[in-house]
């Protein structure tokens, strides 16, 4: 489940990276490398560890154990001006007015040069705020913050782009333009590593995903691979006749292990030999469909999956977690 | 370094052009300014010349004579030149050297203090008969006008003020009866001229000579001259006393200005969690040593402005002698090592806590250890070298103040003390940051419950 590479030219690489809070374990001995050009996602519900994990990779919180390396140096604070950190806990300069401020962002980052006015003001303009350059933070909402926050990390064009919750508080346009923009700094060649609770995000926009439960690593693949692993070899089926006696018919199929009803559609569990096309048309077969399709697992089901084999969840648990990710 | 100097100047910035501070340390001197120049200014406009009549009723008529002379043109003048020579004396040496060497500076000395007392006042002194109808006499003061001869007041003697009648015990005195609203300096004169003209006459009356009672009854106020190994000299308490305090409250107020920005900025960026971004480009010690050097500058400032504006007003009384140059020296030492104490002191408070009312109980142990040099004051500047002001001077955090004090003092410390102050002074900037760094690094991305001295050390471990 979990790969273990070594990547001399990894974006970011840990090894057996631990810190504890007290008594509690945040991160577990975490290992994980992030190539460079790749876009990562790193999901977990709240509380398992991600914005702990990446601190420590920005050298804002410090391992207890452990090693890490991020753009090849043994700290991100000598690096650090080649990459762009989206906080989860963010904010702005309230009386500082939004021009000066992206300003102070670009030179501290050591970004800052003749055109630097030009390059903030290019970007307010593609973020929908041409006319915000002059006001003070403080007026803007807080999802404009957002998006002057958004810019403040990519102002100074990184190799690596670290995104704690950068979809939290956004409404669905400012979300869509969000994902455009990550995928264009991705396309631009950038690292980006970015966090959520909400896994569905995290499908619509990674090609890797990392899944972090408790502090443990729970899952580090390919989403395609994750979707090819986790095969629940279900088919969602509806019937054109709600009234008909889905279970005891499709029941009596030899390829179909079981029925489960649930919000007006059935989950029909297919038995382990059974060939999932042959399946398919042998249910369409026998009771007229209004849909039939495979199941494609979502990374919820996947997470919830994995932690449920490994700490044998009750079931109220298992509810409580579910909803914890959406 | 760069980075360091960018969140310095935008620190200083923040601070130094928010209205409050604007208002606190820019326009607060201009305000004490303008009442020392304008509002005499003002006052004295409002003193207009005085042309009026004292009527007097002097059964006795051995008083209004006296009286008459007192209130004329001359004796008002006679009385300013007492004055003038009364200030000479109290007048440290440097400013009479100055004004003797300076005719146009002592004359135009004069002329201020003419200013200041305004215009010398004509008053006529008429006897009224023992048998004059009193109400109608009275009525004179309602009517006319007391900048062209009208009546300013009205006395009456009692008979027994001068000799004591027999049958009754002791003097009597006088009844006054004045216009409304008459200038309380004109009512003084008056009074002051009835007690001398009566204590004259009641002399006289028992046959005694009035000018050599008066000479016998005076003994001359003298000036203490202090004998100290270099001599000779003048002591002058009221500056002894109050230079010490003087560069005292220059230091505190400006480190304790400066300090509370820190504090305030710090929580700021910490409640707003602009911090978390700002250490996305910056480590923690960036970020805290910026910010102290940016809020250094805030504190030199004012420091400066402060002290340019006491030394201004030194030489404008000619006082600068008194000040040995390199005290400005030593106050921008003590000032460095006093700050740089508090303020990481203050950093590691602003980064530990939430918000400002959280901050109250963390900052009394501070306030209260700062607070100590003020209750230290009085014994430390009359006695500057007792064994208690040696160690107060040598024991951080508080030395900086108290060396201050006894370097400011009629009796300075050897140089010795002077630079193992700074040497400890030095020590503990380095401890304090030390501990505030720790603080400041594990405190800012801390949000919840704000924490107690027992979290504090084990963020110090921890860090």
């Amino acid at each position: 489940m979990t790969t273990t590479r070594t990547d001399q030219d990894a974006a970011i690489s840990l090894r057996g990276l631990t810190k504890t809070f007290g008594s509690k374990a945040a991160v577990r001995d975490l290992d994980l490398v992030v190539p460079q050009g790749s876009l990562y996602g790193f999901i977990g519900p709240n509380g398992a560890g991600k914005t702990t994990t990446i601190r420590m990779i920005m050298s804002i919180l410090f391992p207890d154990a452990g090693e890490l390396a991020v753009l090849g140096h043994k700290s991100a604070l000598e690096a650090k001006d080649r990459i762009g950190y989206l906080p989860e806990e963010r904010g702005v300069y309230k009386k500082m007015k939004v021009g000066a401020f992206l300003r102070l962002m670009a030179v501290l980052k050591d970004a800052d040069g003749p055109g630097m006015k030009e390059r903030v003001q290019r970007w307010l303009e593609r973020v929908g705020l041409g006319d915000v350059a002059h006001k003070k933070c403080e007026e803007l909402s807080k999802g404009m913050q957002q998006k002057i926050q958004f810019i403040a990390a990519v102002i100074h064009e990184p190799d690596l782009l670290i995104l704690d919750e950068p979809f939290s508080g956004l409404d669905p346009v400012n979300m869509r333009l969000l994902k455009d923009l990550i995928l264009e700094q991705h396309q631009r060649g950038a690292t980006v590593l970015f966090s959520t609770h909400v896994m569905y995000q995290a499908e619509q926009l990674c090609d890797h995903i990392i899944m972090i439960h408790d502090g443990l690593k729970v899952l580090d693949d390919p989403l395609s691979a994750i979707r090819a692993n986790y095969d629940p070899r279900a088919v969602l089926f509806e019937p054109q006749d709600p009234a008909v006696d889905v279970a005891g018919t499709l029941g009596a199929l030899p390829q179909v292990e079981g029925v489960i009803a649930s919000d007006g559609h059935y989950r029909v569990q297919l038995a382990e030999d059974s060939d999932a096309a042959t399946a398919v048309q042998a249910i369409a077969a026998r009771l007229a469909p209004s849909r039939v399709e495979l199941y494609r697992p979502t990374l919820e089901d996947v997470f919830i999956q994995i932690v449920t084999e490994a700490n044998a969840l009750a079931d109220q648990e298992t509810k409580d977690l579910r909803e914890a990710l959406t | 370094m760069k980075k360091i100097l960018h969140i310095a100047w935008r620190e200083f910035l923040a601070t130094v052009l928010t209205k409050a501070f604007l208002i606190g340390v820019l326009v607060l001197p201009v305000i004490i300014g303008v009442m020392v120049i304008v509002l005499p200014i003002l006052i004295n406009e409002e003193a207009p010349k005085i042309d009026g009549e004292v009527a007097l009723v002097d059964p006795s008529g051995a008083v209004t004579a006296t009286v008459a002379e007192y209130l004329s043109p001359e004796g008002f003048v006679e009385r300013r030149r007492e004055i003038e020579e009364s200030i000479d004396e109290v007048m440290p040496d440097a400013v009479k050297e100055m004004t003797a060497a300076n005719p146009a500076a002592s004359k135009m000395m004069e002329q201020q203090l003419d200013q200041a007392l305004g215009d010398v006042p004509t008053i006529q002194v008429t006897e009224l008969s023992t048998g004059a109808d009193l109400e109608a006499e009275k009525q004179a003061l309602l009517t006319g006008d007391i900048q062209s001869g009208g009546r300013l007041a009205v006395v009456v003697l009692h008979d027994n003020a001068v000799r004591v009648i027999d049958g009754q015990e002791g003097y009597g005195t006088y009844d006054l009866y004045i216009r409304e609203k008459l200038d309380d300096r004109i009512t003084d004169a008056i009074r002051d001229a009835l007690r001398g003209a009566i204590v004259e006459a009641r002399i006289s009356g028992e046959g005694l000579d009035p000018v050599s009672i008066q000479a016998m009854t005076q003994v001359a106020r003298v000036r203490p001259k202090e004998v100290s190994a270099k001599g000779e000299r003048e002591a002058n308490e009221l500056i002894n006393m109050l230079l010490p305090m003087g560069f005292m409250a220059l230091l505190l107020v400006s480190v304790m200005t400066a300090g509370q920005q820190l504090m305030t900025t710090t929580i700021e960026e910490k409640s707003s969690r602009v911090v978390e971004v700002l250490l996305s480009a910056v480590s923690p010690i960036q970020l805290m040593t910026g910010k102290i050097l940016g809020q250094l500058g805030v504190g030199f400032l004012m420091l400066s402005l402060y002290s340019a504006l006491g030394i201004a007003t030194l030489v404008s009384f000619a006082l600068m002698g008194l000040v040995d140059p390199w005290l400005f020296f030593y106050l921008m030492i003590f000032f460095l090592i006093a700050y740089l104490v508090v303020a990481s002191l203050m950093a590691a408070i602003g980064a530990a806590v939430n918000d400002i009312r959280e901050a109250q109980s963390l900052l009394t142990p501070v306030m209260l250890i700062i607070m100590v040099p003020w209750l230290l004051w009085m014994p430390i500047t009359r006695d500057p070298n007792s064994l208690f002001a040696t160690i107060t001077s040598l024991l951080p955090p508080i030395n900086s103040f108290v060396m201050m004090l006894r370097l400011t003092s009629t009796t300075p410390p050897p140089g010795w003390q002077v630079w193992l102050s700074i040497a400890i002074g030095a020590l503990s900037v380095y401890a304090a940051i030390w501990l505030s760094a720790k603080v400041f690094r594990v405190g800012l991305l801390m949000y919840g419950k704000p924490p107690n001295l027992k979290t504090l050390v084990r963020w110090v471990r921890m860090a």
